[in-house]
């Protein structure tokens, strides 16, 4: 029983701060995803006195990623109606010419309107029409509660680090005894401190092992599918085999240099 | 290795206090048997930790297995330490391991396989009549018992010197008695040094063996 209270005095921690790291690394993409669903779904539409080369436009800013003229012809089937072919010809000579804009990545409002006003300047620029507000709503949204994870997520981290920390004072008087009356019969540092790295890496992986298997558990739950489906992200983006290694890796770490700690901390009685 | 132990005018103390030790000149040479008696707190296990280079020394010169303790440290020392073999008057068990493993201990640290360690430690048990303890934590064990494994770890790796302090401090007659008898047989037998630091020498070694005294930091040589 006692072992197993001083397994988890390093096995919780470790998996908070895993547990915010692996949070950290799904929401990061989650939000990228978004992004680039609103990118492909967000257009401008310029309005300009007479049809622009889009060379000169994609030059005008480094945001635009493509520009194509929209045909007339289309823009005037749609308010033909009971029009008569004369009416269609006065309207076709005074009409501006209509040109799409996609974008390279998802902007904020800010970098939007420093768009709008280069491109505005652009001679013979008459308006610019932007049709996002929905989607920026949500994303602001997303933004929020990442900004909110994060600070959430750094507490958590910082408050499993110190509890880390309490854990490896308690170590140091566990092991100390041991290592003390190892080191008076001459055991090399790598023998004295064996037993405590084996603890640290049995831990770390135990941890990195209920991090991962929460996180599986959770990937398939239906209602986090459900809802991400609602915001159109595949919910495979949530697993990917990198967030694995970067797990074990920081597992191993903290436990390592906890140990490692210790170790450098053991002084001899005299 | 003529001289096992060499101090010339050698002086020790704990950091910012006045030295323990203030003079202490003496040689113990190989296969001898010595005794250091002393009143309590006059310097007896400090001089011994400086044998063992628990202890830095403040003046002076001494040498262990011709190995110069002044400068020592890291792996020259652990590598000084696992041919000596130390008894404590408080045992220092690893209270986690069982009686079996403590005696390995020395063994291990020298890189013998486990099952040789097994054989020496079970052959070192019998010795000290506790073999059907083997399986036991040292907390189950008497003072007593608890001093034979210590004994028995201090001669698993046949030392070539062991150091005892107030190694019979604790003890009953019965096992004070077979700790006296162990510390000699290594010392006949197998031509040990042992240094043994006590504030008593038993009668029955009363002028049999070397008497070193500390008085005042002062070593003197007694007979």
């Amino acid at each position: 029983m006692r072992s197993i209270r001083h397994h988890l005095a390093l096995i919780l921690p470790l998996f908070s701060i895993l547990f915010c790291i692996e949070y950290l690394l799904q929401f990061n993409r989650v939000i990228d995803s978004y992004e680039t669903n609103l990118k492909e779904n967000y257009t401008l539409v310029l309005v300009a006195d007479k049809s622009l080369d889009p060379s000169d436009i994609s030059h005008s800013d480094i945001l635009i990623s493509k520009v194509e003229p929209i045909d007339s012809k289309s823009v005037l089937r749609k308010i033909k109606g009971e029009m008569s072919s004369k009416s269609l010809d006065k309207i076709r000579a005074v009409m501006p010419a209509f040109m799409s804009i996609k974008l390279r990545r998802y902007a904020d409002i800010e970098r939007i309107e420093r768009l709008k006003s280069r491109l505005l300047s652009i001679k013979g620029v008459r308006s610019v029409h932007v049709f996002e507000k929905v989607h920026n709503r949500l994303y602001v949204m997303l933004l929020f509660m990442k900004t909110s994870f994060i600070a959430f997520g750094t507490l958590t981290a910082v408050i499993s680090l110190l509890l880390l920390m309490k854990q490896m004072t308690i170590w140091q008087f566990e092991h100390k005894e041991r290592m003390q009356i190892m080191a008076l019969f001459g055991a090399p540092v790598w023998l004295r401190s064996g037993a405590l790295f084996k603890t640290a890496l049995l831990d770390a992986f135990f941890a990195f092992i209920a991090v991962v298997a929460t996180m599986l558990y959770l990937v398939n739950s239906s209602r986090v599918q459900e809802l991400l489906r609602n915001i159109k992200i595949e919910p495979e983006i949530l697993l990917k085999l990198n967030d694995f290694a970067v797990l074990a890796a920081a597992s191993f770490a903290i436990s390592f240099f906890s140990a490692a700690w210790v170790v450098i901390r053991f002084k001899e009685d005299q | 290795m003529p001289n096992v132990i060499k101090a010339n005018a050698l002086k020790l103390a704990y950091p910012r206090h006045e030295p323990v030790i203030n003079s202490a000149t003496f040689q113990v040479d190989t296969g001898e048997f010595v005794f250091v008696t002393g009143a309590s707190g006059s310097g007896k296990s400090t001089l011994l930790k400086s044998m063992y280079g628990a202890m830095p020394l403040f003046g002076g010169e001494l040498q262990v297995g011709g190995i110069d303790m002044s400068s020592i440290s890291g792996s020259r020392l652990y590598k000084l330490r696992r041919h000596i073999g130390i008894v404590f008057q408080d045992y220092k068990l690893v209270k986690e391991w069982s009686v079996e493993k403590n005696v390995m201990l020395p063994l291990m640290i020298a890189g013998f396989p486990k099952d040789v360690c097994r054989a020496q430690a079970q052959k070192l048990l019998a010795h000290v009549k506790l073999s059907h303890k083997s399986d036991k934590y040292p907390l189950e064990l008497s003072g007593g018992e608890q001093q034979r494994v210590a004994m028995a770890r201090a001669l698993a790796h046949n030392p070539f010197l062991i150091l005892a302090d107030e190694p019979t401090g604790n003890l009953d007659d019965y096992s004070s008695q077979m700790v006296w008898s162990l510390l000699e047989r290594a010392n006949s037998e197998l031509e040990t040094t042992v240094l043994v630091v006590t504030h008593h020498i038993p009668d029955m070694f009363n002028s049999k063996y070397r008497h070193l005294m500390i008085e005042n930091g002062v070593l003197y040589e007694i007979h």
